[in-house]
Order: C-alpha cells, then structure tokens, then sequence
C-alpha cells in the first residue's frame, strides 16, 4: 500500500518565521513555515484554501477568558484574533472561506485556575461564534507543542514537549499588559 | 451632564464577538439605545433610515471600511453632525490622522478597556450620568 502524502514537501528551502507572543503573522509564500512553542498560550493558524494565504497569531488571556460577554482578556483575546483576520483579509483571504486550526492551551503547572483550557474554550468559541470552522485542533494536555504551520498548503505538523524540556516563558508564561485606559498617542484636542 | 441612557449609539464592525463586545462595554457605561451593523455599508443604511447620536466604527470592514463610513456620514446632511468614534489598532497612527481630517470626533485603541472607551466617549459628549 502506497501511502500517499497529502502535503508533499514544499517547493525550494523552508523560510522559518517564528510567531511569538502577542504577534501575528500571515503569508501565502509556498516556502514559509511559521514555528512557534505554546504552553497556556492559544496559536490559531488561519487560512483562506482557495488562495493559500495563510496566518497564525500566538496569545494568552490573562484570565477569565471564559467570560463571553466581556471582561478585558476576551476583549484582548478578540483583539488577538481580529489582527490575525484581517492581515489574512488584507492580503486577499476571504473570509467566508477561512478554516482554523488551533494548538496549545496546556496545563503546565498546578494551579487554581486551568488557564489554558480557558484560552482553548475562548479560541473554540471565538471561531464558533464567528462562523469559522476549525478543521483540526490539538488543546490541552500537560505537554508543551512546538508547532510548525505551512501557511500556503495549511500542514502543521505538532511536536509535545514535555515540560521540563520547554522554555522557561513557555512554562510561565505572562499575560501581556493590557493598555491603559486611555492609551494612543495621536492627540485629536 | 448628558445621560448615557438618552444617547443612541450605533456599533460597526465586522466581527460578531467585537460587536457584542463592545455593545457589553456600553451597557456598563449605561447605554441602552445600541444598535449594530456589519459593514460600514449597512451602517450607512441603517444611519440614514434611523439616526443615531453616536457611531463607534472599526476601520477595517468588507464592502465599505470606517473611513469611508466616517466620510459618507460627514457628506449627507441629515446625519452628518452624528458623533463618530474610530476603533483602531495599535498601529494606525496614520489612519487617526486621515480620520480627523474627515472629521472623526474621537478615536479608541484596541484593546480597549470599559474605562477607556468612557473617557473617549465623555470626550465627545461631556461627562455622562
């Protein structure tokens, strides 16, 4: 029995692009591959079929990411996945043909709260409510994930890490500071 | 001080999680009167059937973007004196000053917080009840 590859190797040398947190990052470059390690922290890769164009972004909600009508880390995680859609729109994605993928979300140390699971339940529903479906997802577990994302063919490829073997700001990770109330720097009066 | 209950207000933007976001933003600020629409297009629909004291618009949105809508609403009589607030990201310092130059009232930078969007609206309208 041949067993075919559904995602043949990519033409010419991998052009590695690592996403880390509070980034974004979106392609359609056959010879791109995005990387990134995730504990707590939610990747989703996001990608529109048709054109091959391609995005992942890399986030953790500071807390209560559960909470769906509101709450700053909802907002900061709507946010996260806002500037991934609309880099992805941007270069020419539609969006009534984006499809999801979503890693990490772990539980890598003991704690009160199980926040990667609320990242992952935020992600899941996030996509859910905005009508993009996720075709595969790898969330939980106790393991850390170094994950690879093709952006143009849409193959990831997951590695668990065990957690000792992780980086130490993918075991604690900080949730990035939210702004403060009146943050810009364009001054209108 | 105008009361945040009496102001009509009209939120735009393309996501459904960043719209109910914002709406629940609003009902703790005290709104009640809070309309929604999609695009910039709908909302200009919308606008001109029912006017709204306020419009708080993302800048990126399918078929017509917040400053279109910001420059369609400035350019039609009956709703061009309607306060108009921008949603923008971190990174639109340029987008800002196009927006005030057509006439934008306030802006508010994603992520935004509760308090922070009061502010940008009290701005407009005064300190709210």
């Amino acid at each position: 029995m041949i067993n075919r590859d559904p995602y043949p190797e990519e033409a010419g040398p991998a052009v590695k692009v690592h996403v880390t947190q509070g980034e974004s990052h979106v392609s359609s470059d056959p010879n791109v591959v995005m990387t990134t390690v995730l504990g707590s922290c939610i990747a989703a890769c996001l990608r529109d079929p048709t054109t091959g164009i391609g995005g992942m972004n890399h986030f953790l909600l500071p807390d209560a990411g559960d909470r769906k009508d509101g709450g700053d880390a909802v907002r900061y995680g709507a946010y996260a996945m806002e500037l991934l859609i609309n880099g992805l729109l941007k270069k020419g994605a539609r969006r009534d043909r984006l499809e999801a993928k979503i890693f990490g979300g772990g539980k890598l140390f003991d704690g009160l709260s199980d926040v990667g699971a609320s990242n992952a339940a935020f992600a899941e529903r996030f996509l859910r409510d905005e009508g993009i479906p996720i075709v595969s997802s790898s969330t939980g577990g106790l393991s850390a994930r170094r994950v690879e994302f093709w952006p143009a063919s849409g193959r990831v490829r997951q590695r668990l890490v065990a957690v000792d073997n992780a980086p130490a700001d993918v075991r604690r990770p900080m949730p990035a500071p939210m702004p403060a109330a009146s943050s810009g720097d364009v001054d209108l009066f | 001080m105008p009361q945040a209950s009496s102001i009509s207000v009209l939120v735009v933007d393309d996501q459904l999680t960043m719209r109910a976001l914002i709406r629940n933003a609003l009902q703790q600020i005290g709104f009640k009167d809070i309309r929604e629409a999609p695009d910039g297009e709908e909302a200009l629909k919308n606008l001109l059937a029912k006017p709204a004291n306020l419009v708080i618009s993302d800048f990126n949105m399918p078929k017509m973007d917040g400053l279109a809508l910001l420059r369609a609403v400035r350019s039609h009589p009956p709703i061009r004196q309607t306060a108009f607030v921008m949603l923008t990201g971190r990174a639109d310092r340029e987008l800002v000053q196009r927006a005030v130059q057509f006439g934008v009232n306030n802006y508010c930078v994603k992520p935004f917080t509760v308090q922070g969007l009061k502010e940008k609206i009290e701005q407009v309208f005064g300190q709210l009840t």
